[in-house]
């Protein structure tokens, strides 16, 4: 079976890493684009396979001009397998490694703070325009943090917010990164009521072909 | 929680955001994926552990900034 760790353009030469299970990395070019996999023996996750996934990917990166990270998933059959699944994908895929050329990838997580709103509001009337005020509060700060770091960025992906917790990923030039992590640091301070949790710079998982603008 | 403690609540959550990464973003090449639902619940529930520790941190006028965790 046959494990994929991520698309590459114009690798210069493998990292010296072993890949799953301490399996050889290799070269697989199909149609216009270059995978680099490994043999496995088992479609097993653990975290020490996950890692070590995480560290090729990583060691691609240095040894490349881009990588489309893959997602660690069941592994291929065998080659006719994965050529068929790649070539189906082709054109999206080329569009994505050129997209992601010269960029990293860094995630955000921004905890607002808890509601205001007291639950023994007298009305219900009075509840829900308390929700609804809190609502847009919570809104503009998202915005407030979202729109000066998406301006530094070439795409962002992923937003998802669930309760009080906003993520997002960006997707920054590297040229562009140290300006991006000096708003971050910015914003913190002009938002003592938030927590920011940034995290990166990471190859460019949440950009491959399904990821949005 | 003292400021020691934060280099480990950093590494923490870079590991498990990079599992999030590797398990589930990354493009997807084959249809589907053998994760067993329980290892993923785990790293959610790690990850909301996790957003509570930086809120709590936060309360205690620590900003947590955690951009040169990989450097």
């Amino acid at each position: 079976m046959i494990h994929v760790y991520g698309i590459v353009d114009e690798l210069d030469s493998l990292p010296p890493l072993e890949g799953v299970g301490d399996a050889p990395l290799a070269r697989r070019r199909i149609g216009d684009l270059e995978l680099v996999v490994s043999e496995t023996p088992r479609d097993e996750v653990t975290q020490e396979a996950v890692l070590r996934h995480a560290e090729v990917v990583e060691g691609l990166m240095t040894h490349s001009r881009a990588v489309l990270p893959a997602q660690f998933s069941r592994p291929f059959a065998d080659g006719e397998e994965l050529a068929s699944a790649v070539s189906a994908k082709a054109p999206e895929l080329a569009e994505s490694l050129s997209r992601v050329r010269g960029c990293v990838e860094l995630g955000l997580r921004v905890v607002a703070p808890a509601s205001e709103s007291s639950p023994s509001a007298e009305s219900g009337a009075e509840y829900l325009r308390a929700r609804l005020d809190d609502e847009r509060r919570r809104s503009r700060l998202i915005a407030d943090i979202d729109e000066p770091l998406a301006r530094l960025s070439q795409a962002t992906a992923g937003a998802r917010a669930t309760g009080n917790v906003f993520e997002r990923a960006y997707l920054v030039r590297e040229e562009d990164l140290s300006a991006f992590l000096d708003t971050v640091r910015e914003l913190e301070t002009e938002h003592p009521e938030l927590a920011l949790a940034c995290t990166g710079p990471w190859p460019p998982y949440s950009f491959g072909a399904e990821a949005g603008q | 929680m003292s400021m020691d403690q934060r280099p480990d609540l950093r590494q923490q959550v870079t590991l498990l955001e990079l599992v999030d990464r590797v398990l589930n973003k990354g493009v997807v090449l084959s249809g589907d994926i053998t994760l067993s639902v329980a290892d993923v619940d785990l790293v959610y529930v790690g990850l909301r552990v996790l957003l509570s520790s930086v809120a709590t941190l936060e309360e205690q006028g620590m900003p947590v900034a955690i951009g040169d965790a990989l450097r």
